[in-house]
């Protein structure tokens, strides 16, 4: 048993919501007790949605376990008559599925058509959020996909887009971008916006694209073993990605142009992909090259996420923006030996694997790197010691559910993350003016610093509380040297303060004085 | 005047949906309670329910955390929670630990007041609260903190006459509430809980128990029993009537006159615009926080027509005031969704009180919403209340006016394809 505050995944639960609030007529019936629907909150609060999610609880009250009553039927009932949706899935929840009821007789003898009840009960202590979408998908592809026609035109299907997937609707924005200026239309999108009706043309596509490792993957296998439809799993992240991305499609598409008949796709020019028709795709190769950006060669990057964020940043800062990897992991264990295997020769040390963000926190303290990529609990532990963070992958939080158009994936994904690097770090020419000159007028006290964050609404607790924990753990300070680490540039401040306390501790020495600030600096090298 | 029970009929469905367990109460109470920690025996669904639903962030040192059964720990019907307590005493120092009851530990027949018990130092008692949402709904797992909390309540000797207020409030509510009381002539003994665990107030016989929240029952019906307290039935002081109504109840207990209808006057006459705007106006409230049967009361007051008043919890004796107070007033308990949705999308009404997993996509339906669970986080309460709590219906009707005409089938499209046609 072990005391947990925060996890990085969601429940089994939420990843059959996803799937349901992304799917046309599909409706999830949860066999839970009374609160285990708030994820229909995460749905009508962070994707803002305008009508009800199609999820429904069947609620189990400890009065009725002493009955031996079930409410299943007459929910069934009641969502068939509310709702008509085309499929019903049945779900338990963590506690009602110790109960070893028989959902599969309930839903039977409920007077709802069984054909169309799906019960998916899988063990909510074994199987987590995104094993759970992927294999609910899967079960819902099998059911309905059905051997047919090609479609005349080259066309493919875009799997693996779910509800409260990172940058969601940019990403496929840019995709079909991508896809229109190839003259390849988009057979189906699921399940974003899917119906059972839209997974039964599956098989019409000429080919599938999976974007994402977490998601899709399992049911584009299927569509290649059932009826031959070839699989594209690259991720699409970064400007070189992207582009081989689009040859390996070509070359997917032009191998079935003979089945059809259909002539062959040809590579347009690279402008083409451009908003506006005639500049560059991207802007980074050109970015990257620039006089100022050469300060990002000796920058150090942390990385942390799911598996296709942290592959594809992990490659992207390092390939396409120069910068350094110090290390990268992944919360999710089931993923790990294929992020491995992907990051092979990109990391200096072996890929951390943990769902324990007290870990990571660590990591990045006793690193300080000069930027992490990770989610939104990495940026709340940057925040606390003053590390330059952006978030790359889900769990998120409210924020980043923009409305603009910032894509991840393709061309503009690229511009997207680049800006984001860019000022998430701290700069080039400045940062140079800074460290000569000591605080060059930029500084400010840290006091009025504080007061500033206290403003900042939720921010105030927080930060209140890392200066008590930094304060709490670290060793005292003569007034002097304390006049002395002022002369230090503001924003490596702290990692000098902890870089020195951590000497003297090596040293053994109680109080940091002038004098071991001094040696310090010697052994630390400035 | 005396209530008599049933004459506001209350129909009963079957059952809440679209609300939270008792486990939300954590969200607030670890806060009031400065020197607690609150631990949830639970999984993974709880887990995450406290920090999605509840916004919740951790701070850097959490107050509140989860001992989380896994599949190995399944086996076993008595969980081993010393390492964790270990943990929490060690890096919180808390004075007390509250371990809460969750559904697949309630499954598991886990003997949690055994558990407590054996957990229990003198110093450090671990005092167990029944909260899981196999029977408890959203606010009610205060009513088990408090409960939880009686044993640890000094003894009052016979004699000494003072009000103990029962609820969690934030401390300027308190302090409002304290020199009100005191102003009357009323002696103040405390506040259960008060915002310390080693301050909580002396409860004996001649203790007047005040109910400030709407979701207490059991612990002031408890109370009464153990302690042979006597409890105020009055309104709650929630609005300029029930305000008033609940301090000359309460000074009347206390062998005081007080005619406040001046001062009720003058409270509706400094919300009479917001009172102009309620006029006529249908209000739905669906079942959330259990603070519906009062918020309806003062709608009424104010002069909107409510058309549906449903909760997840109604108490004759606990609720008689308000439910007298409401008579005429269509009143559900346990409410069918799909009903109150059908009969909305019928009927319309003007304002829809209601939680966080309803609000946008009734917005969406064009109707105007007002989140429940600010209710719970907002001062309402007593004189100081009346102008937030009048602001609270009347805000999302003025912002709807402010903002432009809006064509839901074009400024939609696409929000949600799963729902477009």
């Amino acid at each position: 048993m072990r005391l947990a505050f925060w996890l990085y995944e969601g429940t089994a639960l939420h990843g059959i919501s996803r799937v349901t609030n992304s799917m046309k007529d599909v409706h999830t019936v949860y066999h839970a007790p009374q609160g285990d629907d708030y994820i229909t909150a995460t749905y009508t609060m962070l994707e803002r949605t305008p009508d009800f999610p199609g999820l429904s609880i069947s609620v189990v009250r400890g009065q009725d376990l002493a009955r031996g009553e079930s409410r299943l039927p007459a929910t069934l009932q009641q969502v068939e008559e509310h709702y008509h949706p085309e499929t019903i899935v049945v779900a338990p929840s963590c506690s009602t599925a110790l109960l070893q009821e028989d959902l599969r007789q309930l839903a039977m003898h409920s007077g709802v058509d069984p054909e169309k009840i799906l019960v998916y009960d899988a063990n909510p202590f074994r199987v987590q959020e995104h094993e759970a979408a992927e294999g609910l998908f899967t079960e819902l592809v099998k059911r309905a996909a059905k051997k047919q026609e090609l479609t005349s035109k080259p066309s493919v299907n875009l799997l693996g887009f779910t509800s409260l997937g990172f940058h969601l609707r940019s990403d496929l924005t840019s995709l079909r971008r991508i896809l229109k200026t190839l003259g390849v239309e988009v057979n189906v999108v699921a399940p974003w916006g899917a119906s059972m009706g839209d997974l039964e043309r599956l098989p019409a596509a000429w080919a599938t694209i999976v974007p994402y490792r977490e998601m899709g993957h399992t049911a584009a296998r299927y569509l290649e073993k059932e009826f031959g439809t070839p699989v594209l799993d690259g991720i699409p992240l970064g400007v070189n990605p992207t582009l081989k991305w689009i040859h390996d499609l070509l070359e997917l598409l032009n191998a079935r142009a003979p089945e059809t008949g259909a002539g062959e796709l040809a590579m347009p020019p690279l402008t083409e992909f451009s908003l506006d028709g005639m500049s560059a795709p991207s802007g980074v190769p050109w970015f990257a090259r620039t006089a100022d950006m050469e300060s990002f060669s000796g920058k150090r990057a942390f990385v942390f996420g799911d598996a296709t964020h942290t592959v594809g940043m992990v490659k992207f800062l390092k390939d396409e923006l120069g910068m350094q990897i110090i290390g990268a992991g992944t919360y999710l264990g089931v993923h790990a030996d294929w992020v491995r295997q992907e990051l092979e020769g990109y990391l200096p040390e072996p890929l951390m694997v943990t769902d324990r963000f007290q870990e990571v926190a660590k990591k990045i303290e006793d690193e300080m790197p000069e930027l992490v990529c990770g989610t939104q609990m990495e940026r709340h532990s940057c925040r606390k010691l003053d590390v330059p963070c952006m978030v790359i992958s889900t769990p998120t939080h409210i924020e980043n559910y923009l409305i603009g158009y910032y894509p991840i994936l393709g061309f503009e994904g690229a511009d997207v993350l680049a800006d984001r690097v860019y000022t998430s770090c701290k700069l080039g020419l400045e940062k140079h003016l800074v460290d000569f000159f000591g605080d060059a007028g930029l500084e400010y006290e840290e006091e009025e610093a504080g007061a500033v964050t206290a403003t900042n609404g939720s921010g105030s607790p927080e930060a209140a509380a890392s200066v008590a924990a930094i304060d709490g753990d670290g060793l005292p300070w003569t007034p002097d040297a304390e006049k002395m680490l002022k002369k230090v540039p503001f924003f490596v401040r702290k990692k000098v303060r902890k870089n020195t306390e951590n000497y003297a501790r090596e040293q053994d020495l109680e109080t940091i004085t002038e004098e071991v600030f001094r040696q310090a600096k010697e052994a630390l090298g400035g | 005047m005396m209530s008599e029970p049933g004459l506001t009929p209350i129909i009963k469905e079957d059952n809440v949906t679209h609300s939270f367990c008792g486990l939300a109460s954590v969200g607030w109470l670890y806060q009031k309670i400065k020197d607690s920690f609150f631990l949830i025996l639970g999984t993974h669904t709880c887990a995450h329910f406290l920090q999605n639903a509840l916004g919740m962030m951790i701070f850097a040192k959490p107050r509140f955390g989860i001992a989380l059964i896994e599949e190995c720990d399944l086996s076993r019907p008595d969980p081993q929670l010393e390492k964790v307590l270990e943990e929490i005493k060690a890096d919180h120092h808390p004075s007390v630990i509250f371990l809460l009851s969750s559904c697949t530990p309630e499954v598991m027949k886990v003997d949690f007041k055994g558990l407590a018990t054996s957990l229990s130092t003198p110093d450090v008692p671990v005092l167990f609260v029944p909260a899981s949402g196999l029977v408890y709904n959203f606010t009610q797992a205060e009513d088990s903190v408090l409960q939880a909390m009686i044993p640890f309540c000094p003894e009052a000797p016979a004699g000494e006459k003072n009000v103990v207020f029962v609820g969690s409030v934030n401390d300027s509510i308190a302090d409002d509430l304290r020199s009100e009381a005191e102003a009357l002539g009323i002696k103040v003994g405390g506040f259960l809980p008060e915002s310390r665990f080693d301050r909580l107030p002396a409860i004996g016989p001649d203790t007047v128990l005040a109910p400030i929240q709407p979701y207490l029952a059991r612990v002031v019906s408890r109370l009464a029993r153990e302690r042979k307290a006597s409890v105020l039935k009055s309104l709650f002081p929630f609005g300029p009537t029930g305000t008033r109504v609940f301090w000359e109840d309460l000074a009347s207990m206390f062998g005081i006159e007080a005619d406040l209808r001046e001062r009720e006057a003058a409270a509706w006459q400094r919300i009479a615009p917001q009172c102009e705007r309620l006029k006529g106006k249908k209000v739905f409230l669906t079942a959330d926080t259990m603070m519906e049967l009062p918020l309806a009361r003062f709608l009424k007051n104010a002069g909107a027509e409510v058309v549906e008043c449903s909760s997840a919890y109604i108490n004759k004796k606990f609720h008689a005031r308000e439910l007298e107070a409401l008579q005429g007033t269509r009143v559900v308990e346990q409410p069918n969704f799909h009903r109150q949705l059908q009969e909305i999308k019928r009927d319309r009404p003007d304002i829809i009180v209601t939680s966080l997993m309803t609000a946008n996509p009734f917005v969406g339906q064009g109707l105007i919403v007002k989140w429940s669970m600010e209710f719970t986080l907002m001062p309402i309460h007593s004189w100081s209340g009346v102008f937030t709590l009048a602001n609270l219906f009347v805000s999302p009707m003025d912002r709807r006016e402010k903002l432009p005409e809006f064509d839901a089938s074009v400024w939609l499209k696409g929000v949600m394809p799963s729902t477009e046609k």
